[in-house]
């Protein structure tokens, strides 16, 4: 990353700021900036602040300022900030997106560009593939908003990078992350003290550790590859066995009735809504294929699918109402009291 | 489970134990003991068995169980197995044959016959016929219909017991796993033609399980199955019902649905299942998927061989029920 220098967008999401922290650490960084409506609430060394609508078309004059030769796009947003409509989300990731391609068009010392985006775009059926390819997006209907738009804004992408074939333009493709500090309504829906699940299915879900979340985004940073990329831990869990791991007992709803429920609950404990993607997600379960983003890009998880739910269960232990059962220290007695 | 020698193993030893496992525990909890602690002391008066079984419990409760990235519990496909041993053994008397010549080790493609229109048992029997005759047995999977995994209930028992949704990227990506991996050319013309139709093998797909098999170099062991067309003998279909359920066809039975749920008991008929001489695909190279010539070739090879071993297994097998 010798003299390099890299502009993130969304500097005040825990991604864009937990990247600039990172980048910050290489001393061989030229110099790294931040892009967002308001300031990042940790206070981040190194990193210049530019106080910026992605949506304005001020970002246009902007960014060739900077004289940016990496642009990192995190502000992509899977879900509402609480209290605002979710209609929002279009103009923040789809207008949000081709402004920011607009903006470097104009950037002449741009060389690389990294989205992070969501594997959304391959949707949750029970006919898909189990483990989706990077080349499998589209194929089936687009059947939610954020869906569409992440279809989108994959195209003006791919339209981007294929007029600017001299740019490496790469599209990552996150599954949903989980971590005890994150504070996404899918985080806090695994927490609730009893979690709401759709009776008679049990979907396989593949939940990203949040320390391989910022992991994959920065070797991706490092060493772009182009076109899009399955970010994922390796393997699949289940919704079922998810909860036992995480000690939280689940209430079946029948699913027509879970999508209202969830959407009511959520607003009295303040989860959020799980819009339709997450929804579906816990229906069908959506599992995508990460070899690429080992092989080519070079980053291989730290935490499997079962591990980063381990962690994930061991850090939110505390957070729980009632008594804790430990079923297993008893077994354990149990089996060792005979021998 | 194992069985072990413990001396105090009796026929389970029965409700004495446990209610010495109580008194135990209540004499541990009122002599200021916390709940664990006492449960542990009380713990010797259980049998091996009993404390075997407890354990296995709690350990499932807490999640501690393997599964793999497609959803499959070998423990669960494990406790299925009494159920299906009895269908097997006792409803359906399947007699199997030459369950070696499916590989022991690496992967495999095992192409069967399809039929059974309301619930196809031909895959479980398959399982059966493998776990119990089998020299060196492993668990295989098997390709369900996707509409199956739109289904609640069905979709979680299917993935847990093996099954995987039926398309040629799962099919792949499992071989490549070095699994054996069951699929039914047929689908749902298989399950749902007219009774009057029975082993008379429909069209082999596109040959979908051919290109599979010549890009990852699995070979393919035909499989040919009697019995499984007379346990729900088709007379006609409901395109109402279908209409309404989105199912691909709903079957009317001499007892489905006119008996409800007792029209899904399925006729005890008399099975054999024969695993023909796996076929090497090792002289064609991979791109020979590609080629529409031969993929159909190696297919309609593949669905002779299965139509004869039908023909000849009906006339091993004498009469229908008896």
């Amino acid at each position: 990353m010798s003299g390099r220098r890299v502009v993130i967008t969304g500097i005040a999401s825990q991604w864009g700021a937990e990247l600039a922290r990172r980048l910050a650490r290489d001393p061989a960084l030229e110099y790294v900036a931040g892009i967002d409506t308001h300031p990042p609430s940790a206070d981040l060394e190194r990193t210049d602040f530019i106080e910026a609508d992605l949506r304005s078309p001020l970002l246009s004059r902007l960014l060739p300022s900077t004289e940016a030769d990496t642009v990192v796009h995190c502000g992509i947003l899977w879900y509402p900030e609480l209290g605002k409509p979710a209609g929002a989300l279009h103009e923040i990731n789809v207008i949000g997106t081709l402004q920011l391609l607009a903006a470097c068009e104009r950037t002449p010392t741009l060389e690389r560009v990294v989205v992070r985006g969501s594997a959304a775009i391959y949707g949750c059926e029970a006919a898909s593939p189990a483990f989706f390819t990077e080349d499998l997006a589209r194929r089936l209907p687009l059947r939610t908003r954020f869906q569409r738009d992440i279809s989108e804004l994959e195209e003006y992408f791919d339209n981007f990078s294929r007029r600017h074939s001299r740019l490496t333009c790469c599209m990552l493709r996150y599954q949903p992350e989980i971590g005890p500090e994150l504070e996404t309504p899918l985080v806090r829906y695994l927490t609730l003290p009893v979690v709401p699940t759709q009776l008679g299915y049990d979907p396989r879900l593949q939940l990203l550790h949040a320390d391989d979340a910022t992991g994959a985004l920065e070797a991706a940073v490092r060493n772009p590859v182009r076109g899009p990329v399955n970010v994922a831990p390796t393997g699949a869990i289940s919704l079922s066995r998810l909860l036992r791991l995480a000690r939280r007992p689940g209430v079946p709803l029948p699913h027509p009735l879970f999508g209202p429920a969830m959407e009511r609950v959520g607003r009295r404990l303040g989860v959020g809504p799980l819009l339709g993607d997450a929804i579906r997600m816990l229906r069908y379960g959506r599992g995508i294929d990460n070899r690429r983003l080992r092989e080519e890009v070079g980053y291989e998880p730290r935490f499997d699918a079962v591990d980063a739910v381990r962690d994930f269960a061991g850090k939110t232990d505390g957070r729980r109402l009632g008594p804790r059962l430990h079923a297993g220290a008893l077994a354990e007695r149990l089996a060792g009291a005979g021998r | 489970m194992t069985v072990g020698t413990d001396t105090r193993e009796g026929p389970l030893a029965g409700p004495e134990a446990l209610a010495d496992f109580l008194r135990n525990m209540r004499v541990g909890v009122e002599a200021g003991l916390d709940p664990l602690t006492a449960a542990q002391r009380a713990a010797g008066s259980l049998p091996t068995q009993l404390r075997e079984a407890a354990d296995a419990i709690a350990r499932r409760l807490q999640g501690e169980y393997s599964e793999d990235e497609w959803g499959f519990d070998e423990e669960f496909a494990e406790a299925m197995f009494p159920i299906f041993d009895f269908l097997y053994s006792v409803w359906w008397r399947v007699e199997a044959e030459g369950a070696r010549h499916v590989p022991s080790h690496g992967r495999a493609l095992l192409v069967s016959n399809h039929a059974g229109s309301l619930f196809p048992f031909d895959a479980g029997m398959i399982t059966m016929a493998l776990m119990k005759t089998h020299p060196l047995p492993r668990w295989p999977r098997f390709m369900v219909l996707d509409w199956a995994f739109a289904l609640p209930f069905i979709s979680s028992f299917m993935r847990r017991v093996g099954g995987i949704p039926a398309s040629p990227h799962n099919a792949r990506r499992v071989l490549e796993q070095d699994e054996t991996v069951m699929v039914f050319p047929e689908g749902v013309k298989g399950t749902g033609k007219p009774f009057s139709e029975r082993y008379r093998l429909q069209r082999f797909g596109r040959g979908g399980f051919v290109e599979v098999a010549l890009r990852t170099g699995a070979p393919i062991v035909p499989i040919a199955v009697v019995g499984s067309e007379e346990i729900y003998p088709k007379l006609g279909e409901s395109r109402t019902l279908a209409r309404a359920t989105g199912a691909p066809f709903v079957p009317l039975t001499p007892t489905f649905p006119w008996f409800g749920l007792f029209g899904l008991i399925p006729l005890p008929s008399r099975w054999r299942i024969e695993f023909c001489e796996p076929i090497h695909l090792s002289d064609h190279p991979p791109e020979a998927a590609d080629d529409p010539r031969v993929v159909f070739d190696l297919s309609e090879e593949v669905r002779e061989t299965i139509q004869a071993k039908l023909y000849e297994n009906l006339v091993k097998r004498g009469s229908a029920f008896f």
